[in-house]
């Protein structure tokens, strides 16, 4: 206790001084430090008062949170709003610790800072609120705090007052504690005994009044030195050294047991007289000597309790000293004395652990700089550039900045197609639709595809023109297509010459992508796609969307498609087309007739439900009576089929016994029956 | 009417059983006694069913329960969570949750609508309390304690809680809860009124040492005395109150 001495020596009396001690007690009271808030005693009366009132009016209407001191809510939105924000939740934490509550811009600037810094508010936070860190070291301290009459404040060991187990309460006055400190000038009180256990050493004493009245100390040879600590526990484990030392160890360790209970034994009549028994024996060999079979003391008694502090050896001497320490009182004279010296007491004790913890730090900063990466750490933030624009090595890089939809995606990787990044196979298919589709889409280009198409155009001129006029007649096409009345493109088809019919069929719509044959699966007119496919339109081509003339047509017009497939299996690779596979006419027959019999045979099923339903509710609504004399086989509350052993009582049937009860609960005049 | 009851001797009974209003869990005891009580009062109206979770009879400490839902901590093993899932309604979501606090019942109060939670509460375990129980989550404490689950005996007519539950705690609690709280005891003084009181809209059980006056004060504020099992308060609530409002 060196810290005492550093601020201010307080008056060190004993127990067993009797006068002074009792000079001491007059107006004895517990320190304030050591109360918590008293709370309001609750009385019946109060209780069914308000009981009654509650009962009346139902939930309370204080819709504030004293917790964050917010409120009163507007409405009961904001109110569950409020106690569902971590605002909240961290002064209710706060409130936990004792510490006053954050208003909501202290609690968003924390949170700025917290995020660099964990726990360095708490600490601050703790030095601002001295009351609470002052109940909290009384609290924890191992002395208990009285003051009496001259506004004296003097501690004494809580181990003298009461048992670890035993909480004395601490609310109001804490009479508990002032009965137990007046206790303790009865000389009955003041019997104590003191054991102590260590290494091969016992020392034991019992007191009166200040006064060894036995005492007894011997030391017996248990360990052996330069050996190991566990040599006890190597010996139960069943490796135990078999050498001539060992074994005179494990028969000096079995006397000094046997010694031991021995000499409790003998004085089990003296340890019953005593009011406390204090004892320091570390590990389990050494608590089973005292503690062990047939001995006197028991580890349940409230009178057995540990030693709160640190001893040396057991040796008279020593017992002496800690008889002497544990009855001793500090007195301070005045209330700012000891709170200072209280205080100094924990703080120091604390800053002690922090310097112990920074010169570990620093010991072990240079070590880890070099080679371990501490994972509980989040990692600085490196700053880093941001990578350069996105597609600056890919050649084609333009298309992929003006798409902004996800259409317009498509689209430029459809004119990608068209610009000839697709693969070999399909390109000479595609080919035919590059002239007509510059040609007609001049403002949409890219000024890639510019340099493209002047190439072209370049090489075949007179095409050009040629385009132009298919493209005309291509699109009176469109326009017969998309005529509801008309249903065959016969004459259409025969005024473009042979060699551009094919190319006519597969030009592509510049706005959707759509060709022909698209437009007629879409307009569902499947004599058109016959026609178109026979003229050679390909039902590989894929629009703007990616989608075949097969995927974007109506389901009318899909048959067409398989029967052409199944007529011309040759015709086109259908692979490409997503055509699910070739149909005959035959196969589609049988398909529709087998549609229609299980869309009957699912009407059939549906009536017969319904019937079956009708006829429930019919049963249903009988008199128990009448269900009785009906004798179908029913329950007579839910209407489902009985089982084989139905459950039953006055003649009336039920499917479970649930139903039973509940025809019960529902009819209680058959209780009685 | 509160029905007084112990387990095996003991008269902790909110550990032992969880009440809500459409089951009944109760743990699986040396004798029947336990069990037969509970079953004399609610066999005609709910199921009660025999539940061990992780081999514990523990089971109100564990799991957090109401008409809508049941919380079990993942210690529960696969068959006692079949078995469960058997014997319950099947209207009632059974779930397993993975919390670091595993003791749910000590760490969760709730009735049907809303639930109080300890602060600490895993943030995924407060997503499914509000998904399978189907109730609005609220981080608190009672009487400066973070266990509410221990401290606080809820129905949807009313809540006994801590007994040093201060008067403006107790109306802040009420008026967030939307149901009339009272601070008091059970078992002789005992201040865990959870654990020695389970409680559903009509009817109440609690230990063998719970006194007259105890017992009146649990029968007003849950509203007991005039209480039967209706649709008005169990299933038709929640579609009156979201008609009317």
């Amino acid at each position: 206790m060196s810290i005492k001495t550093e601020i201010v020596k307080p008056k060190n009396l004993r127990i067993f001084e009797a006068d002074e001690f009792e000079r001491l007690l007059q107006g004895l009271q517990v320190a304030a430090c050591m109360l918590t808030e008293s709370h309001q005693v609750v009385d019946e009366a109060s209780v069914l008062k308000r009981l009654r009132a509650l009962t009346i009016n139902g939930a309370s209407d204080g819709n504030c949170c004293s917790c964050c001191g917010v409120g009163p809510f507007e409405s009961r939105a904001q109110q569950t709003a409020h106690y569902k924000q971590h605002w909240h939740t961290h002064n209710l934490k706060r409130k936990l610790f004792g510490k006053a509550p954050l208003t909501l811009g202290q609690y968003n600037s924390r949170q700025d800072d917290s995020s660099v810094t964990g726990s360095d508010s708490e600490t601050e936070d703790s030095a601002t609120n001295p009351e609470s860190d002052l109940f909290a070291a009384a609290t924890r301290h191992c002395k208990a705090f009285f003051t009496n009459k001259k506004k004296q404040v003097f501690c004494i060991y809580r181990c003298i007052l009461h048992h670890k187990k035993e909480e004395l309460s601490t609310d109001g006055e804490g009479i508990a504690w002032v009965e137990r400190c007046q206790r303790l000038t009865i000389p009955g009180f003041q019997r104590w005994a003191i054991l102590m256990v260590s290494g091969g050493h016992f020392a034991g004493a019992i007191f009166s009044g200040g006064i060894a009245v036995v005492h007894k100390t011997f030391h017996s040879y248990v360990t052996r030195r330069g050996q190991g600590q566990a040599q006890i526990s190597r010996d139960q484990h069943g490796n135990a050294p078999r050498s001539a030392g060992a074994s005179l160890r494990r028969y000096n360790q079995a006397q000094f047991l046997e010694h031991i209970q021995e000499i409790i034994s003998r004085w089990a009549e003296d340890l019953k007289g005593c009011s406390l028994v204090l004892y320091r024996a570390v590990g389990s060999t050494n608590q089973a000597a005292l503690f062990g079979k047939n001995s006197p003391l028991s580890r349940d008694d409230l009178r057995v309790r540990a030693l709160p502090f640190p001893t040396r050896k057991p040796t008279y001497k020593e017992v002496k000293r800690v008889h002497e320490t544990v009855a001793s009182i500090e007195v301070y004279d005045t209330m700012e004395l000891f709170q200072k010296a209280l205080i100094a007491s924990t703080s120091k004790t604390t800053t002690k652990n922090n310097s112990e913890t920074t010169v570990d730090r620093t010991k072990k900063t240079p070590k880890s700089s070099n080679k371990v990466i501490d994972r509980a750490k989040s990692r600085e933030r490196v700053p880093r550039e941001l990578p350069t624009q996105i597609m600056s090595s890919e050649d084609e890089g333009p298309c992929f900045i003006d798409s902004e939809t996800p259409v317009g995606w498509i689209k430029t990787l459809s004119e990608q197609c068209t610009n000839g990044v697709i693969s070999n196979s399909r390109k000479d298919l595609l080919h035919h639709s590059f002239g007509d589709s510059d040609s007609s889409q001049n403002e949409e280009k890219t000024e890639l595809k510019k340099d493209h198409v002047k190439k072209k155009k370049k090489k075949k001129p007179d095409d050009n023109k040629q385009n132009k006029k298919i493209s005309a007649n291509v699109k009176k096409m469109w326009k017969m297509i998309l005529d509801k009345e008309l249903t065959s493109l016969e004459t259409i088809l025969e005024e473009f010459e042979s060699n551009e019919l094919e190319a006519a069929c597969n030009t592509q719509d510049p706005t959707d992508g759509n060709t022909a044959l698209h437009k007629a699966a879409i307009a569902a007119k499947p004599d058109m796609v016959t026609q178109l496919l026979v003229a050679g339109g390909d039902p590989c081509v894929r629009n703007h969307l990616l989608q075949t003339p097969y995927v974007a047509a109506h389901a009318h017009s899909r048959p067409a498609f398989r029967f052409f497939q199944a007529s011309h299996p040759d015709k086109y690779n259908y692979n490409e087309s997503q055509i699910p596979g070739p149909l005959t006419q035959e196969q589609f027959e049988q398909e529709k007739e087998k549609k229609a019999q299980q869309k009957r045979a699912k009407r059939q099923r549906e009536k017969e439900k319904q019937a079956e339903k009708n006829k429930v509710n019919k049963f249903l609504q009988m008199t128990d009576h009448e269900k009785v004399k009906a004798d179908v086989p029913k329950c007579f509350l839910c209407g489902t089929n009985l089982p084989k052993q139905p459950f039953q009582y006055n003649d009336y049937k039920f499917c479970t016994i649930t139903c039973l009860q509940n025809h019960r609960n529902l009819r209680p005049l058959h209780k009685s029956a | 009417m509160a029905v007084r009851v112990q387990f095996e001797n003991n008269n902790e009974v909110g550990v032992f059983s969880k009440l809500t209003n459409s089951y009944c869990l109760v743990a699986i005891g040396g004798s029947e006694n336990f069990y037969s009580v509970f079953e004399a009062e609610l066999a005609d109206t709910i199921p009660v069913v025999h539940v061990s979770i992780a081999g514990c009879r523990i089971i109100g400490r564990m799991t957090v329960a109401n008409k809508n839902g049941l919380l079990v901590p993942s210690s529960t093993t696969d068959t006692e969570l079949q078995h469960i899932r058997n014997s319950l309604p099947d209207t009632v979501k059974v779930q397993r949750v993975e919390e670091r606090l595993s003791a749910l019942g000590n760490v969760i109060a709730c009735n049907d609508y809303v639930a109080l939670v300890h602060p600490d509460l895993d943030k995924d375990t407060e997503e499914i309390l509000a998904d399978t129980l189907d109730v609005e989550v609220f981080r608190q404490t009672v009487a400066g304690n973070v266990l509410v689950g221990s401290y606080t005996a809820l129905s949807n007519r009313g809540g006994l809680v801590h007994p040093k539950t201060t008067i403006q705690d107790q109306d802040e609690l009420s008026s967030l809860l939307q149901v009339p709280l009272v601070a008091g005891t059970v078992n002789r003084g005992s201040d865990v009124v959870a654990a020695g009181l389970v409680v559903n809209d009509w009817s109440a059980f609690c230990g063998m040492d719970t006194t007259s006056t105890e017992i009146s004060v649990i029968e007003s504020v849950f509203k007991l005395n005039d209480a039967k099992p209706t649709a008005i308060t169990s299933s038709m609530r929640a579609s009156l109150i979201d008609s009317m409002s």
